[in-house]
Order: C-alpha cells, then structure tokens, then sequence
C-alpha cells in the first residue's frame, strides 16, 4: 500500500486517467444494472403487488395469462383457500375525443379477492365498466374521470380510481370487474358457471400440495413472470452486457498495470537486489489497482446517483443500491483479477540484470 | 568467522565452442573491519564478482559464504531475505525509487525490515553525507552526487554486515568522494561490517585495506595495507 499510494501521488495525472476510464466503466456498469432492473420492473410489478405463490392456467396457453381460458366452475372446484379469479384482455385504450392511445392490460377481478389493488387516488370500482388505473397513465395525460374508448369493442371505460406499480408485461393495468372484461372479449357478460375467465391466482406458500385437473397447470409465480413475452431475453441479454463489461474491466486494468509493470522493471530489478521480495512488490501492484478500483466505483457511483435524480420518469431505470453496492464489489474484485497478469512480470524479474551484471 | 568467503568460485556462461569464463576459478574472503577495493576496467568480470559476492547470482561451481551462511545452497527467497539483512548495495545505476521522496525510500526499508538505524542514527549519517535538507525531495529533482550520497545512506541504513558498492564516488567531485570514502572506512571500522568497492579511482586505494586487481575474470591480491602497517 505504501509503494502504491506514494506512486499515485507522483504520478498525478497519469492515475487520474486510469480512474477516469474505471470511472465510466462503473457508470456504463451501474446504468445498464439500473436499465436491466427498470425493464423487469415493467413487466413484473403488477404480479409482485399480487404477492402471488403460484397461477393456475390451462396446460394448452403454455403460462400465458392472455392465451388461458377457463370457465368460472372449473376455477371454483380449485381447491386452494387463498384463490383469486383473474380474467385479462390486452387493449388499446384510447381517451375519448384525444387522440392520446396507450396499450393496456385490461385486467378483471373481484374486489373482495385479495387482487384488488390498493387505491392512492380517487375510487375503488363500483361496478361494471369503471377502472383503476396504474398511475404511470397520469404521465400520459390521462386523468380521474376521464373516458376510455377500447380497440375492437364499443365498450367506453371510466377512470375512477388509480393505484401504484402495475404495469404488466410493459402495458398499465385497468383494473375493473371480470364482468367488464367479459363485456369487452365476448360482447357480454356471463357471470354463471359457464363465464369465461383467464386463470385462479393463490396465495399459499404450500402450493404444490394443490391438485388441479390434468388439462390445467400450477406454475409457480416466478417460471410465469420469466415467461412473459421478451421477459427473459431481455434480461438475459441485459446480464450478458453486464458480466462481459466485467471481463473488459479486468482486461483494460490488467493491461494498463501491466505497462506501468513493464515500465518500472528496472526499479523492480533493484528493489529485488536490495532483497525486497517479489510478494511486498505483487501485493504492492495489487494494493494499487484495489486503490484505482475503489475511486474508480465511488465516483462512478456518485456520477450514476446525480444521473438517478435528473432521469425523466419515461426512461426505465431503477437504481437498487444493494444491487449497485454488490456490482461494485464485483467490480474492485475482477479489476484486482486483472492485476494479476503483471505477477509473473515482477516473478520473473532477474535482479542482476536490472543492476547491469 | 569471514564475514565473505568465495570458495573455488568461477562463473561461466554458455557452453562448448561459445562458453565464455566471466570469473576465473576465484579464492576471496572478506573479514570484519575490511575495506577492500576491487580495480579493474570494464568488461573484466567486476560486475560478476560483485553480484556472486552479494548472493544475486550463483557461481557455475565453488561456494559463497555470507556471515556462514552458504547463499549457493539457497533458493532465491531466502537468498533475498540473506540480502535483505546482511549486504547494503550502492549501485552505479542509482538505485532509488522514483517516486519515493528520500525520506520515503528510507521508510520503504522499514516497511521490509526490522533492525535499522534509528532516527538518531538516521540523522547523523545524512548530516554525514550532506543530505539532512533533501529528505522531502524526489531522485527527479537531486543532482548525479546528491543521489549516490542519497543510495549509500539507504545501504548503510539497514545496517548490513556486508557492503558492496559498484563504483561508489563515479559521481562525486574529490573532496566528496573522499569524504564519501571516508566515511565507509569509518563506518567499516567501528561497526565491524566488511565492505568491497568495485572502482578504478586509484587514489581511493589509500583508504583501503587490500587492493585487489581483476583482469579478465582472474583476481589478484596487490597490495595489502594490512601486513605493510605496522
């Protein structure tokens, strides 16, 4: 640490631009963590306020809410005790005489199940064809009271009430009656056995004990929030970004420590002469790339705390502190990974020629 | 006990039609209060004898004493840690870290070694040297004599039984390498270490207990002060 800290304060500006480099790499790190957490946000936040444990579909819709159709007795014979009836339509809802248009996921519940969203502006629905909507449609232009007019359906919508976090699959939800929903899919409404609805949410941790007819399928919540559509690529390709930046981090570090290793063999050369060995040197030059690491993470991460703050909500980042301090962490340990390429360097520095023998 | 004894040591490199002999066949000890120069041109093998002499390297065949330990017998750690503790380099090459003020290069040592000079002793030995004002400054900013006086505090520093000095007063004007030499027969003396410089200055030889020449890899005694004092 000594040899470390005295040669980055000799070499001021040299440092400063290994830092530099560091620096943005955090922030590239940190952001990209940030969009990966924005985007899985969009699509799951509506089915982690459900606090769900698992979804009950038809075997043949392959987890997807919007392709399963079940009718309301077959959802009844379920025999689990915290279950909640879920029928879905996506849409596109249009507020009337505008021409602002939004996808939604038009989404039917019973208010008594445990579904029902809590409300933090204006109403719960009161019955058939009024909505709560998810409160990031305020950021469109939308507004309690306001008419909707549903794509493919002459239903008209009220906004009554809207609720945070739901966004499902990307699209805002509308929660309203299964009845609505109905409405809108099939042109009427059927609350009798024969209704159709999409799917039985439950709440039960002890879920797998539930017996379902073999034309159904239990999935536990979190296969069917990874099969969304685009879900799972996106965020595959999101991590994949991420480590790789991991491996160019180690690299980059490793070949500009490397130079400054090459540079000061000689200086290595007689140090050893002198009989310092080769460990006080190596832990030296990893002291030193921990050092350049360690500024490099914090001001990455002040830079990405200050961006946090100015970010327009349409941008879909979400930063996770523990997320950023574990990346962080990764960050400092494959940086001084790549410190690692100049040990054999300094091992193999022969002393009698550094001296000129 | 020799605080330097070189037995049948000869270094040879290469091998067949190329093989070149760097020291001949060599017999050498060192024994405590010793000042002993070495004279010889370049390319003449002083380089290897003093590098086999501090344990950097090893001879093709014979053996190397220091302080009784036998360095040829070691591996390289604790070679390094034999040079750590008993030999003080002054090297011709300036052997200061760049970016460590003189102060810091003393520091360093004490980082990687116990038993140094303590702070008394530190400051009479730069007042000594003419070097109590540059602790805070850089090798950058010292002069070719400022840094060699700055090398041989950090040799003597570490209290070595065993000093070996390439060249010691190459960049000294006469009155400082004079008191420079001085200085090494004083400290050679009263702390009973051996030292060995490696010159061609032959009016330094008056200070010295025994005059060795080297000639082609082949060292010989000529004149040794010791037995001509009465």
């Amino acid at each position: 640490m000594f040899l470390a800290w005295n040669e980055m304060k000799s070499a001021k500006l040299r440092f400063l631009l290994i830092i530099g480099v560091l620096t943005l790499m955090t922030y590239l790190v940190f952001l990209l963590s940030g969009l990966a957490n924005g985007l899985a946000e969009m699509n799951r936040e509506a089915v982690d306020q459900w606090k769900a444990d698992a979804i009950v579909l038809t075997d043949e819709s392959d987890m997807n809410l919007s392709q399963s159709s079940m009718t309301l007795h077959e959802a009844q014979r379920i025999s689990a005790e915290h279950k909640a009836e879920i029928a879905q339509i996506l849409a596109v809802a249009r507020k009337s005489g505008t021409k602002i248009k939004e996808s939604v996921a038009i989404t039917g519940i019973h208010k008594d199940q445990f579904l029902m969203p809590n409300v933090s502006e204006g109403r719960s629905f009161r019955g058939d064809h009024e909505v709560i909507a998810d409160d990031s449609l305020k950021a469109d232009g939308l507004k309690l009271g306001d008419r909707l007019t549903i794509s493919s359906s002459e239903q008209k919508l009220v906004i009554v009430g809207f609720t945070k976090k739901a966004k499902f699959n990307a699209a805002p939800v509308l929660y309203t009656t299964i009845a609505t929903v109905q409405k809108i899919k099939y042109g009427k409404t059927d609350t009798s056995d024969k209704g159709i609805i999409n799917g039985v949410v439950i709440r039960d941790p002890y879920f797998t004990k539930i017996k379902v007819p073999s034309s159904f399928k239990l999935t536990p919540i979190e296969p069917f929030i990874e099969h969304m559509p685009g879900y799972t690529p996106q965020k595959i390709s999101l991590d994949f970004m991420i480590y790789f930046l991991f491996v160019i981090v180690s690299v980059t570090i490793g070949i500009f420590l490397y130079v400054l290793t090459i540079q000061k063999v000689s200086i290595f050369g007689v140090m050893k002469a002198q009989g310092i060995s080769s460990l006080f040197l190596i832990r030296s030059v990893i002291a030193q790339t921990f050092l350049l690491a360690l500024f490099g993470v914090c001001a990455g991460f002040i830079l990405t705390a200050v961006t946090g703050a100015f970010l327009p909500s349409a941008v879909p980042i979400q930063l996770d502190i523990p997320a950023l301090i574990g990346y962080g962490a990764i960050f400092i340990f494959v940086a001084a990974l790549g410190s690692l390429f100049s040990v054999q360097t300094i091992v193999k520095i022969d002393p009698v020629q550094a001296i000129g023998g | 006990m020799s605080i330097l004894n070189i037995q049948n040591a000869s270094k040879t490199y290469g091998s067949g039609h190329t093989q070149v002999t760097a020291l001949k066949t060599t017999q050498f000890s060192a024994e405590k209060g010793e000042l002993i120069a070495v004279i010889g041109p370049s390319g003449s093998g002083k380089s290897t004898f003093l590098t086999i002499a501090g344990g950097l390297q090893n001879p093709t065949n014979g053996s190397v004493l220091i302080n009784g330990q036998e360095v040829t017998k070691l591996g390289e750690r604790k070679r390094s840690m034999i040079r750590l503790k008993e030999v003080g380099f002054i090297l011709q090459a300036s052997n200061l870290v760049p970016y460590l003020s003189v102060d810091n290069q003393f520091r360093l040592l004490d980082k990687v070694k116990k038993g140094n000079m303590n702070q008394q002793e530190k400051a009479q030995l730069l007042k000594q040297l003419g070097i109590e004002n540059l602790t805070k400054k850089y090798p950058a900013d010292l002069s070719g004599g400022e840094k060699q006086r700055v090398a041989i505090a950090k040799a003597l520093y570490t209290n070595p039984s065993l000093i070996l000095a390439d060249e010691p007063t190459a960049s000294l004007d006469s009155n400082r390498a004079f008191e420079v030499i001085k200085m090494l027969a004083q400290e050679t003396k009263e702390k009973n270490k051996a030292t060995i410089m490696v010159t061609h200055d032959n009016r330094l030889t008056k200070y010295c207990d025994k005059v060795y020449t080297i000639v082609d890899g082949g060292l010989s005694l000529v004149s040794d002060n010791l037995q001509i004092r009465p």
